[in-house]
Formats: structure tokens, sequence, C-alpha cells
């Protein structure tokens, strides 16, 4: 790799550091206004609302899919060409399956009646782990995109792409760790 | 004004139709104008480019366009204002409230941002040694952006449906429950999307700043407009994602039947806490360019290195710091308690400290240096005395026990266009002028700068000083009438006639700008006889201006060079990549598109959100999909091939 193209990608680099920094201010007020507004005066609280179950499954799809597209980078980097496939394919494939269960989450607390404008608690619930979920969305977007260029553009290119993939990546398992830890932990736990 | 079409009566207020017919008509104006002098291709350059100046003229002449269209809104407002019960054509009542609303909220978001983005971008890759901005292509996608969320904050007048809070949009005023038509609607998704834009105009510049420096232009040798522009970049992407959080939430609120900022549970006082977290950072985001502008400024047209350049830089971090810890100071009158109070009133006042070091310091430069007062040194020595009065009526707001006094008076209205007027324009101003031939190739002229500053400062003092004793004799901002007997009659009628010799002077401005095109005095690339890298490239910039790349040794390189090298700058031995250049239709059509998934959501028209919601995702894909790094790669591919 010459100089010229690393140039650039340092730029990218940064630029996607200072992006994430934005995202991290976006979460940090969404943070700020769930605890605020929680638990509300009126019901449901927390407790009763959340279940354990879905929120360990998802932890468990999407905690583990920080490792696999951690594996796809390492293997890009001693150049097997197989285990970023694995890599990228498994992360897509937690990815969707927190996706779904994520959707199960949502969809079952709607069926109690625990739906976004039940109260501020719930709203300020759904705003947060609905904007991450948006997040993940578009990650499978993304990676789906990966998967498309990896055959077919220059090796060396891929190889930022997907590095600056896994930055996002980690970025969006960061929030959720947040997440546990600050919007159900405290009720579940 | 009523009519009958197709057996129905239509109503049309009659200043929604003469801005119809106006538009109008100037557009087929342009368009004929355009057509006839075949400039076709020039339209389609600017559209298409990724180039940091023409992107920068681009900024530049929006904003110059909002400019008017906001201070009409102004002349209006002063109309109205001008005697003691006026009846001034529609502008009374709610009319009124979104004339005031969209006059701040453009003049902030569309008007002061674009102003300084334009002149970052004309001129701060060239002052330091960059070939362009980091990410040509971004920085086209921040503009289109900026310019979608400004239409669609413009174009709700022309829906009979303008924003109607104010520029702060307090809840639970902005809230569907008080304010159910689209206004608001508007202005929460015209600042969303310009917000986006400028979210990534920041990285672009902190990218650029920090790893596009030419070799040896070490940050201790960074022109001061490009310092401020970095701390203002910093500034940007800590403050405007809170913006969009309020936004988003708000946005829930009024479409999504969420009550965050009303009803018996939600918080009004939220609003204002994520409003200002933003808003003040806000005003200094506006404000620190413009003083880097003077230091450069007062710096050339002195002919002496800026004094104090270390204490220079240590000032705007410093007020840029402190820019996020007084935004309490906005709600003194909340009921916060005293505590809070004291600490954003010490908070605030300590800004006044590193204002007061750059005031002295630019006071200092121009000490004992060769002075030529040229329109831009003209605006800059007009700035400082308007700039202290401004300051030092900030420091009275600071006192918490008195702001009790002055809150949403005019007093602060005189205030902040003091420190807005005076800070920011003047600053765009003279901006403007001095970087002119850096945009164009010759300058602007000078008697009709002249004429243009004159007219605009003295009608700016005759505007805003009354003002301030409207306020204190309680004259409350955003009236449309008072009565004879409130006692503020004079101060008043005294502020429209300053308002209309602003507005005078503005069109000097706009008239300085055709006659200057019409008829363009050719100056060369250094008309100023500048110290700083830009006057060492040709005018206008082209593409790749530093071949070769200089190697700076010293701050005011260039004046360094004419001193002891015969004007020639040292050449570097190495230099890094500079940016891909591009041009693309892909900007300007994602901002289309993201102008019109908006408006799907303001009207409520479900299909047509998900419809666009994929288009815009789609977009995401045909970037990855054609980007400029990998075709490039490719090429360089089957060149290593061959």
């Amino acid at each position: 790799m010459t100089t010229y193209k690393s140039d650039r990608f340092g730029d990218k680099q940064l630029g996607f550091a200072l992006y994430l920094i934005g995202e991290l201010i976006m979460f940090a007020t969404l943070f700020a206004t769930y605890f605020l507004f929680t638990p509300s005066a009126i019901n449901p609280t927390p407790s009763e609302t959340f279940e354990l179950r879905t929120v360990v499954i998802t932890s468990i799809c999407l905690l583990s899919s920080s490792a696999t597209i951690h594996y796809a980078e390492k293997a890009f980097e001693k150049g097997k060409e197989k285990g970023v496939w694995i890599g990228l394919i498994s992360t897509l494939i937690l990815a969707t399956a927190f996706m779904g269960f994520e959707i199960h989450e949502f969809y079952k607390y709607a069926s109690e009646g625990y739906t976004l404008t039940e109260n501020l608690f719930l709203s300020s619930f759904y705003i947060l782990v609905g904007l991450h979920a948006a997040h993940v969305l578009f990650g499978i977007g993304w990676m789906a995109l990966l998967c498309y260029h990896y055959p077919r553009i220059p090796n060396a290119i891929y190889g930022q792409k997907q590095k600056i993939f896994t930055y996002y990546w980690h970025f969006v398992d960061v929030i959720w760790v947040f997440i546990i830890t600050f919007v159900y932990g405290p009720y579940l736990f | 004004m009523t009519f009958e079409l197709f057996n129905r009566t239509f109503f049309i207020a009659t200043d929604v139709l003469l801005a119809y017919i106006a538009l109008i008509g100037t557009g087929l104006g342009v368009l004929y104008l355009v057509n006839r002098a075949n400039k076709w291709s020039v339209i389609k350059d600017y559209v298409t480019t990724t180039h940091h100046r023409k992107i920068g003229v681009l900024y530049l002449l929006s904003a110059t366009l909002f400019f008017l269209r906001a201070g009409i809104e102004a002349l209006i407002i002063r109309t109205q204002l001008a005697v003691p019960e006026n009846d001034f054509w529609v502008f009374q009542g709610d009319k009124f409230n979104e004339a005031f609303t969209t006059h701040g909220t453009i003049m902030i978001f569309f008007v002061a941002m674009p102003l300084l983005i334009g002149l970052m971008n004309v001129a701060v890759p060239l002052q330091i040694g960059a070939q362009d901005m980091a990410f040509p292509y971004m920085n086209a996608l921040s503009f289109w952006l900026f310019l979608a969320g400004a239409i669609l904050v413009n174009m709700s007048f022309f829906m009979t449906a303008s924003p109607n809070a104010g520029w702060t949009a307090y809840a639970p005023l902005s809230t569907a429950e008080f304010t159910p038509e689209a206004g608001n609607d508007y202005y929460i998704f015209g600042l969303q999307v310009s917000g986006v834009g400028t979210i990534l105009a920041a990285i672009n510049m902190i990218v650029t700043i920090v790893r596009h420096r030419a070799p040896g232009m070490k940050m201790t040798r960074m022109p001061l407009f490009a310092w401020s522009t970095l701390v203002t970049a910093f500034l940007i992407l800590i403050a405007f994602p809170v913006l969009t959080i309020a936004l988003y939430i708000l946005m829930f609120d009024r479409l999504f039947g969420t009550s965050f900022f009303s009803g018996e549970a939600g918080s009004p006082i939220y609003w204002q806490h994520l409003f200002w977290i933003f808003g003040h950072p806000e005003v200094y985001i506006i404000v620190i360019p413009a003083f880097g502008i003077f230091s450069d400024v007062i710096s050339t047209f002195s002919k002496k290195r800026v004094f104090g350049y270390t204490s220079m830089v240590v000032a705007i971090v410093i007020i840029g710091l402190l820019g996020f810890m007084v935004w309490v100071h906005h709600m003194f009158t909340v009921g916060l308690g005293p505590v809070v109070n004291t600490v954003f009133a010490i908070t605030t006042m300590l800004i006044a400290v590193p204002t007061g070091i750059k005031i002295f310091n630019w006071l200092f430069t121009m000490r004992k240096g060769v002075i030529h007062l040229g329109t831009p040194m003209l605006f800059a020595a007009g700035f400082i005395p308007t700039f202290v009065i401004g300051g030092v009526t900030g420091v009275m707001l600071a006192v918490a026990a008195a702001d009790f006094q002055f809150h949403d008076t005019y007093f602060v209205v005189a205030h902040f266009h003091y420190t807005m007027v005076g800070g920011t324009v003047l600053g765009a101003f003279a901006g403007i002028y001095y970087w002119f031939p850096k945009m164009f190739g010759f300058k602007l002229k000078d008697g009709l700068g002249k004429a243009h500053f004159w007219l605009f400062l003295i009608g700016f003092h005759i505007t805003f000083f009354p003002q301030h004793f409207a306020g204190l004799n309680g004259m409350p901002r955003r009236v449309y009438t008072y009565t004879a007997e409130d006692n503020i009659f004079i101060f008043n009628f005294i502020s429209t006639i300053g308002a209309f010799m602003m507005g005078i002077g503005t069109l000097f401005f706009v008239w300085n700008i055709y006659k200057s095109f019409k008829n363009p005095d050719r100056c060369g690339n250094d008309p100023w006889n500048g110290r700083t890298l830009e006057w060492s490239v040709p005018s206008p910039a082209p593409e790749h201006p530093f071949d070769p790349m200089p190697q700076v040794t010293t701050i005011d390189p260039l004046w360094e060079a004419k001193r002891n090298r015969g004007g020639k700058l040292p050449v570097a031995n190495t230099s890094r990549s500079a940016p891909i250049d591009v041009t693309s239709w892909q900007p300007v059509g994602f901002s289309g598109l993201i102008m019109l998934f908006s408006l799907s959501f303001i009207y409520h028209v479900t299909w047509l959100q998900i419809v666009l919601g994929i288009m815009v995702l789609a977009f995401f894909a045909l970037r990855t999909l054609t980007d400029e790094h990998t075709k490039m790669a490719r090429e360089g591919e089957d060149h290593d091939n061959i």
C-alpha cells in the first residue's frame, strides 16, 4: 500500500471518528431524556414492562457480533479470504437475529398495551432503543453491501471500507452495552 | 384577498400573493438572463462541483438571498412597530409572530451560518496550504443539505404555514396542541436537514485543518481564521447533535403523539435546556469565525503581525469551552434557584475576560501599524466599538438579579443584535470584501463598499441603540404593537428609520456585486499585500492551487517571503496526497430527495414516507457503489498491470 492511499484513509478514519463523537452526543442526550422521565408517575413501570429473556437473547446476539466482525477484521489482515466471509456472514446473521428479537420485543410490549404514547417512560424508551435499532438496521444494509463489494473491488479499498464499518459496528455495540446497563439493568437485575 | 375559481372561493393573504408574484417574476427573469447570456454550463458546473471555492461561493450566494428575505421581514417588523397602534398591511397578531420567527430562524441558521461556512470554504484550505477540503464530495453534500433545509423553512411561507413559535420554538407553544399547523414542522425538518449538513461540514473542517496543512504549517503557525474555524467546528460537532435530538423529540411530540414537552408529565423546561445547551454554543459558533476574520483583516491592513498570537488562540479556545457552561443565562427567570443562577451568571461574566483580551489585541495590532482603510478594514474598525457595546450589555444581562428586569424586553433584542450584526454580519462583510478577489479574480468597488459600510453601520446604530431604552422602558420583545402611553414611540420611530438605512446600505452591497461583475477591476493574486498563503496562489483559486507545495517556516509565511526572499516561498520536498475532486449530480439529487422526504412527514403522507425512505437508503448504496476512491484504486491497478 502506497502512502498516498493511507493519507486519504487516515482522513476517513479521523472523519468517521469525529462523526461517531457526534453520534455519541446524540445518544447521550437520549439517555439523559430517559433518566429524566423514568420511572413515570403513571404506570406501567419499567419493571413490569421489561422481560429478562429477550434482553438476554438480544444482548448475546449483538455482543457476540462484535467478536465476529473483529474476527473478519483479523482474517482480512492475515489475507484469509474464507475467514473474512465467515466473520462477515456470521455478523450479518447475528445482527439480523438481533433485529428479529428486537422487533418481537417491541411487538410484544405493544400488544400488551405498552405503546409509545402510554407514558413518558415508554416514550423515552422507544425513541432511544428505537434509534439504536435503526442503527443496527442500517448496519445490516451496510454489511450486505460489503458482501457485494468484497469479491468486486480492489482488496485494499475493501479493507478500508470494512475497517470503517467495524468502527461503526463496535460503536453500535457500545451503545447497546449502555442500554443494558442504564435502561434495562436497574429494573431487571 | 378572496377570489372565485371553479365555483369555489379561495382565500390568499395579499403578502403571500405578492411574494408569489415577486418570486415567479424574479425566477423567470433570472432564467431569461441565464439563457440569454448562455450561462447554463456555469450553472451546471456549480451544481455538480465539489471544489471548495465554488462551494464557498454557493454558500455565500444563498446566504445573501436569504439575507434579503429575512431583511425584508425585519423592515416589515420595523414598519409595523414604527408608530403606536399601527395596522400595517396584514402584519398583526399571528402574522407578526410568523414574521419575527422566520426572521430570526433564517438570519441565524441560513444567513449567519452559511456566510461564515462559505468564507471558511473559500479561505481556510488556501490559508493552510491544503489542495481542497479533506472530503470534497461530502463538502458538496453539506452545502446541498444546508440548502434543502433552508428551502424547507423558506417555502413554509408560500405554503401559508410559517413557523410561528419564535426561533427558539419554546414548548409547549411549539407542540401540536397549540400550533397544529404545519409551520413548526417546517421548522423542525428544515433545521434538522440543514443541521446534518452543518455537522458534516464541521467534520470536514476539522479533518482538513488537522491533516491537510502544508509541510511546516504547524498549528502554532496557522492564521487565526483557520484557528477560529477549528474551534468553531468542534463547537458545531458537540452542540449540533443536541439540537438534532431536541428536534427529534419535538418531532415525536408533534407527529407521533408523545408529550415530552407538554401535558401533565412533560417538561417544557427540558426543551429550554436542550435548546440552549445547543443554542448558546451556537451564538459562539457564529461569532468566533468573525473574530478570526477580523484578526486576519486587521493584521493585513495594519501591515503588522497580529498582536499576542498565542493569547488570541487561547482566548478563542476558552470562549469555546465557556460557551458550553453558560446556557442557563437564557433561563434566569425560569426559577432554577439562586445557586444555579449565580453559577451561570459567573461563568457568563467570565467570558468577558477572553473577549476583552481579543479586543485589546486587535487594538494593539493596529497601534503603530501602517493602517490602510480599505473596505474590509473599515468593517473591522466599525466592529470593535460596536461589539464592545454588545459585550457590555451582555455583562449587564449576566447579572441574574437585573436580568429579571431585562428579560424578554427590547434590551435583549438590542444586545444580541449588537453582537450578531456587530460581530457576525460585519465580520462576514469584511470577509466577503477581503476574499472576493480570491473567489473571482477582481475586487468589489471600494467607493460603493464605503457607502455600504457607512450606511449600514450608522443605520445599525440608529436602529438598535434606541431599542436599549425601549427595553428599559418596559417594551417586551415579540409584541406587534404598543400604545402612545407606553412612552416608547420615539425609540421605535428612530429605530425604524435606522432599519431602512441598513436596508439601503445592503442594496449598495448588492449593487456593488452587480457593478463589479459588470466591469471588473482585475487585481492579480495579491491585492491587499497579504501575509498568508492564500495570497500566494492565483485568483480565482484553481483546483490544486499549491504546485509546488510551499514549505512554511513561520507565521505569516508570505509576508516573510516578501521581506526576505523576494516574494518566493520556499518549496517543500514532500507533500501529502490531495483529496479527490469529482463532479457529481449525487449531492444535489440526494438533497432533493431528503427535502421531499421531509415534506412527506410534514404533510403526513405515509406511503410517500415509505417510498422516499427506501430511496434515501438506496442512495447510500448508490454512493458506495460509485465512490471515487474505488474508481481511482481500480485505475491504479490497471496502471500497475501495464
